[in-house]
């Protein structure tokens, strides 16, 4: 492991991407959980699949 | 070393991945193997608890070998021996032997540490937290794909389903041995090899600070895999009244209800996971120590702090649900479930943050060490939850085992220099030179 200063260490170009990609997983569980919910709550069915 | 960070870690998360798949593919068709096989409600159990049997043994053999002989041939053998297995069970017959064929089959969850190692090889510091994040959060997203896709892909062929997953394996395994790269450096590589011996063991698993750890993911990822089991069994039995009120009706409808509301909060766990490694490594480059006692002078002192307000958060919510439960109000305690589903994920990114800062020469072993005892909890909190009140079963767990886990923490990680100096036995004893 690289212990340079970690606080003023610059982001790599990769990290951007991997930024992108986490916020991605984010809006797909927060898609996924509302749609589920909304779609029990009202009693239609459940997660996707298991109507 | 050949290879780039960034293509590593695409190997290994897909890796993972398609490990996680198989792990959990034997539950995605339960119901057909119960069909075929006439199975009993007790039989089925049996199969489902079986998918965590190899886990906490498996995990601490896995995270060893990885620093031992590498990662990428560790989840090679892992990839390519889970999937021969997989291929013979497609063909199997008898269902005693298909049992144990899929206990097998169940090790390719060990490759968890295996791929933190390997991540652990190849990424700095600064940006640790975000790459082990997406690589575990990412993989254990397979899980989730597993029962939403295998069932439509393959309906009720679960013969079909072991058999492509099996050679699609192979195929992985091949790449993994084809690109895969141990570490970014031989100088890191060596180091690594060296500290892979017992004596490299007895210490990490006598050091405060790594028993800390290994209860902080028993507090994340065991309760995770202990609500994936509890949860439809809760919602089915606490709020059944509440669930019919929706306008499901019957056994089946109930089912559905409560299995979503489960479902939710392991979706979010996973999903939620590389953020928690990006706010791990946002705490360290903003220098933010907010917690008392915790060290605040060590290198990686904010990520320390992001992991203690995590495993707070848990407790709190934890002690939510049996509020929420007990005045009976069913969108509150899924409100609180959501919110503990994230802060989950709060906790198992914040602990693969910190665990190849602690030990950089022994990363494997600290995964394997944490990663797998840990899994435990799993077992142990459902039969907490199963002795009480359907309702005072999380409280119990809160006070009486996360509050001492926590205190724990902040104790172990209250030194300012070496945390890892600290242990039950001195260095020389856990066979380190001073």
């Amino acid at each position: 492991m690289n212990h340079v200063d970690i606080r003023v260490a610059p982001h790599e170009p990769w990290y951007k991407y991997g930024v992108a990609v986490l916020l991605f997983e984010i809006a797909v569980a927060i898609a996924v959980s509302g749609y589920s919910l909304y779609m029990t709550f009202n009693g239609l069915g459940g997660f996707p699949g298991k109507h | 070393m050949r290879g780039h960070k960034v293509e590593q870690l695409g190997i290994a998360t897909v890796g993972f991945f398609w490990c996680f798949l198989m792990w959990f593919s034997t539950a995605a068709f339960s119901p057909s193997i119960a069909a075929t096989y006439h199975l009993t409600i007790k039989d089925l159990g049996l199969l489902a608890s079986s998918a965590i049997w190899m886990a906490p043994v498996g995990r601490i053999v896995a995270g060893w070998a990885s620093d031992r002989f590498g990662a990428p041939r560790t989840f090679a053998a892992i990839l390519a021996g889970c999937g021969l297995v997989s291929i013979a069970s497609a063909f199997t017959t008898s269902y005693e032997l298909l049992f144990a064929e899929r206990v097998v089959v169940a090790i390719a969850g060990v490759s968890f540490v295996v791929g933190v190692q390997h991540v652990a090889q190849w990424f700095d510091a600064h940006e640790i937290g975000t790459a082990e994040g997406l690589y575990a959060g990412t993989g254990n997203v397979g899980a989730g794909v597993g029962a939403l896709l295998l069932p439509r892909i393959f309906g009720t062929d679960y013969r079909s389903a072991f058999l492509w997953l099996g050679m699609i394996a192979l195929v992985v395994a091949a790449w993994y041995l084809w690109r895969g790269s141990a570490a970014k450096t031989m100088e890191r590589r060596d180091a690594v090899r060296c500290g892979g011996d017992l004596r490299g063991m007895v210490f990490v698993w006598t050091r405060y600070i790594a028993i800390a750890l290994m209860l902080a993911y028993a507090m994340s990822f065991g309760l995770e895999i202990a609500l994936n089991a509890w949860l439809p069994g809760y919602f089915a039995r606490g709020f059944h009244d509440e669930i019919l009120a929706l306008g499901f009706t019957g056994v089946a409808g109930i089912q559905i209800a409560a299995g979503t509301f489960a479902a939710v909060v392991s979706f979010n766990a996973s999903l939620f996971r590389p953020f928690a490694g990006f706010m791990s490594d946002l705490f360290q480059r903003k220098g933010w120590t907010p917690l008392p006692f915790i060290a605040k002078e060590l290198p990686y002192a904010p990520r320390l702090h992001w992991l203690g307000i995590a495993l707070i958060l848990i407790m709190l919510s934890m002690i939510g649900l049996t509020v929420a439960g007990l005045y009976g109000f069913l969108p509150l305690s899924i409100a609180v479930l959501v919110a503990l589903g994230i802060f989950v994920s709060f906790g198992t990114g914040g602990t693969f943050a910190l665990v190849p800062l602690l030990f950089p020469d022994r990363p494997g072993i600290a995964a394997g060490f944490i990663g797998g005892i840990s899994t435990v909890g799993g077992i142990a909190y459902p039969l907490i939850f199963a002795s009480v009140n359907a309702h005072v079963g999380y409280l119990y767990v809160a006070l009486y085992m996360f509050a001492p886990f926590i205190l724990f923490y902040f104790w172990a990680a209250r030194y300012e220099r070496h945390p890892q100096e600290h242990g039950l036995l001195g260095r020389a004893l856990a066979g380190q030179r001073s």
